[in-house]
């Protein structure tokens, strides 16, 4: 990981031009981007603590895009998106390098799936699925061509968190969201919160992909 | 709501007292005064020649604690702190200081001098915390005087008096006039021969008189409590008007006035000379070589013989197999972390939500509350951003650091501003109080303990409402207080039910101590 300490003296060097030179006596506390783990737990495993999913596993062009979404404010602004309010401003101040960055970095963490924490139907859910098959994949392993996430491993309460936010419009509503626009629809084929569960419970067991 | 007490009712409950206050003063003679546990360290086994290495994961106050005490009696201490510096949330902001607030890292612009500083975490200490107290002695930490109450401050809610502030000491002598006199005069003479003597009922009319500064007549009509009109000094005082109770009642404020300032929030209050932080650098002192920073903790693993702790340092992964571990991460970053704990504890980690406080804090270009009679002390505001706290150090020098905003309950709404909204808000609210606010304030800084980096939240929330402790979380909570096979203990003032005090953090951490010790005697018997 000798790509860390090269990267990490790029960013002193950038602070040290930014910072006012009147105050530069001592060399001002270092810091870098690499923020991610204290919300999304060892190696992205997801955190339920903080409610915030597991990265280890998602694929590097559905972060770029999350993130790139969290910038601008496309994701992460509606008022009722509590989760989606407070990752907003991490990912508000990341410039393309920093984001580049963090995808390589995460892109090294070992997919492991996430522990089961809901129940639901999982036959009734198997039925359901067949619709999010046809873009998220037979065993939920995404679709990069379709811009569909792999949702295999990811954790549930999370899952679950964001398909009632499709429902309710509190993600996939802003204008320039067209892929959130496009689930937002199919979500609210669900009907209810037990089609949620129950969905996601069938996908809890594609874990394997 | 209660229902209101009945005349009759107060009057048996006044009879009915004498009961209580003889066990008090037994209490008393025992040293037994409200939150006075004995201070004590624990008396650990000195290892000898005996070896035992203990992981302590987090630099707060707790592990500092532990990492100090164990090292006295001969442990193998290692402290892997994830940030860039120890304290947790005994943070002092001050010239250069990086706030590394995720989204949001600011570096400290403050004068570079010693009283300008800012406690953006635990400041003040009760002195009931014998056990914080202890420590600062035996760490050389120079202590002195905290101010809290301060009748010369203001109160100020848009609801009362047209927004236009008044002095704390305003309010509370008036009210307290008002309440005196309703109280004196709804004891009828009967009332008082029935359940007191004729000297027991004199003393009380008498304090009732004194309590509101009430007249002959047991009427309240203003009182040279509050200061003079004129005079006073070289001339007859001539006593001020007295304010109207209904115009005192349209606050909702009087309670932090008039009970705000009691318990652990009471007279006296200490500081540390210089900062709050003078407490963490006390343990540096002794065990500063154990830390290691920018230690991010990935995985521990609980064995049958000690405990394996994975942690992330300068991009690489390290091992680290001790024989002990003790833990005051966060539990909610806890959660997330790699572990084989089992099931109940699991589920009490994920339980406790996380405090979301929030204090911002401004320097001042000169120290305008002194013209105004104000040394230290707490203004209260009902704008969002609640209080101004002046500083009690640097008294009559050129500038100071004061308290901008403290939201210790929902704090949430300036959390998610930008930081110039935060700033923005901070100065309007300020300027009800201080008219001249925005041009005497400048280098704001905000601390969103929610945003922190490494922290993520203020102090543990055990209770899901706050009426009492449900059965079912007293349960996990002493679940998360016994170890994990003997090897693994969760401590900081998350583990106490006083969550948010130095304190408790010491006490969680002699908690443990006295457990690990008991095993350790056991083994080398």
């Amino acid at each position: 990981m000798s790509g860390r300490i090269v990267r990490a003296a790029g960013t002193l060097m950038l602070v040290s031009l930014l910072s006012s030179p009147a105050l530069a006596a001592e060399p001002r506390e270092p810091f870098d981007d690499r923020y991610c783990t204290t919300c999304h737990g060892s190696d992205g495993r997801g955190n339920y603590g903080v409610q915030a999913p597991r990265l280890a596993g998602m694929e590097g062009w559905y972060l770029i895009r999350q993130l790139e979404n969290f910038r601008s404010g496309v994701r992460g602004t509606h008022p009722q998106d509590i989760e989606g309010i407070a990752m907003r401003p991490m990912a508000a101040k990341l410039d393309d390098e920093s984001i580049a960055d963090i995808v390589a970095w995460v892109g090294d963490w070992p997919y492991v799936p996430a522990e089961v924490t809901i129940a639901g139907d999982s036959a009734a859910g198997e039925r359901l699925y067949a619709t999010c098959a046809a873009c998220h994949g037979q065993r939920a392993e995404g679709n990069e061509a379709l811009g569909a996430p792999a949702l295999a491993g990811q954790n549930d309460w999370y899952l679950v968190t964001q398909l009632k936010n499709f429902m309710a419009g509190y993600r996939g509503s802003h204008p320039d969201d067209s892929y959130g626009q496009q689930m937002l629809t199919m979500a609210r084929t669900l009907v209810d919160e037990q089609g949620v569960l129950n969905v996601v419970s069938y996908i809890n067991n594609l874990e394997d992909r | 709501m209660s229902k209101p007490v009945t005349r009759r009712e107060f009057i048996s409950l006044m009879g009915a007292t004498g009961g209580t206050a003889a066990a008090l003063q037994v209490g008393t003679a025992l040293g037994l005064l409200p939150g006075g546990a004995q201070a004590a360290s624990p008396e650990l086994l000195a290892l000898g020649s005996n070896r035992r290495r203990v992981a302590i994961l987090g630099g707060g106050l707790s592990g500092l604690t532990v990492a100090h005490e164990l090292s006295k009696s001969g442990y193998d201490c290692t402290v892997l702190e994830a940030s860039h510096r120890c304290g947790g949330r005994i943070f002092t902001v001050r010239a250069g200081t990086l706030i590394d607030e995720i989204g949001n890292r600011q570096y400290c612009e403050f004068d570079d001098e010693p009283h300008m500083y800012f406690n953006a975490g635990a400041a003040r200490i009760p002195t009931t915390h014998h056990n914080l107290l202890n420590y600062c002695k035996e760490l050389g930490v120079e202590l002195e005087v905290f101010v809290g109450e301060n009748n010369n401050a203001f109160l100020q809610d848009d609801a009362m008096m047209g927004g236009k502030p008044i002095r704390a000491n305003d309010y509370k002598t008036n009210m307290r006039g008002f309440l005196s006199e309703m109280l004196a005069k709804s004891l009828t003479q009967e009332e008082m021969d029935e359940p007191f003597t004729e000297e027991e009922a004199e003393n009380l009319l008498g304090l009732i008189r004194s309590f509101g500064d009430l007249n002959e007549d047991l009427v309240y009509s203003g009182s040279t409590r509050t200061g003079y009109a004129s005079g006073g000094f070289l001339t007859h005082g001539v006593q001020r008007d007295m304010m109207a109770f209904r115009d005192l009642l349209k606050t909702r404020m009087g309670r932090q006035i008039l009970s705000g300032y009691e318990g652990d929030y009471g007279p006296s209050l200490l500081q540390p000379v210089g900062g709050m932080d003078q407490i963490i650098a006390g343990f540096l002192r002794q065990v500063g070589d154990r830390v290691r920073y920018r230690a991010m903790v990935a995985a521990v693993q609980v064995k049958d013989d000690g405990v394996e702790i994975a942690y992330d340092q300068d991009g690489v992964r390290h091992q680290l197999e001790v024989d002990y571990c003790f833990n005051c991460i966060p539990t909610h970053l806890m959660a997330g972390i790699d572990h084989n704990f089992p099931s109940d504890y699991s589920k009490a980690l994920k339980y406790v939500r996380r405090g979301e406080a929030y204090k911002a804090a401004f320097q001042a270009k000169e120290r305008f509350w002194e013209k105004l009679h104000i040394f230290g002390g707490i203004t209260s505001t009902n704008t969002p951003s609640r209080a101004i706290w002046y500083p009690p150090h640097g008294i009559h020098k050129a500038k100071g650091v004061i308290l901008g905003a403290y939201d210790y309950g929902g704090g949430m709404y300036h959390t998610k501003m930008s930081q110039s909204e935060r700033i923005e808000a901070h100065l309007s609210d300020g300027e009800k109080v201080h008219p001249e606010y925005r041009s005497l304030v400048e280098k704001p800084i905000t601390i969103a303990w929610h945003r922190m980096n490494h922290m993520l939240g203020c102090s543990a929330r055990w209770r899901r409402s706050f009426r009492e402790w449900t059965g079912e979380e007293e349960a996990m909570y002493h679940t998360l207080q016994g170890p994990v096979n003997g090897r693994h203990y969760m401590i900081g003032d998350q583990i106490s039910m006083h969550s948010a005090w130095q304190e408790s953090a010491i006490l969680s951490a002699h908690y443990a101590l006295s457990d690990l010790d008991q095993r350790v005697r056991a083994e080398l018997a």
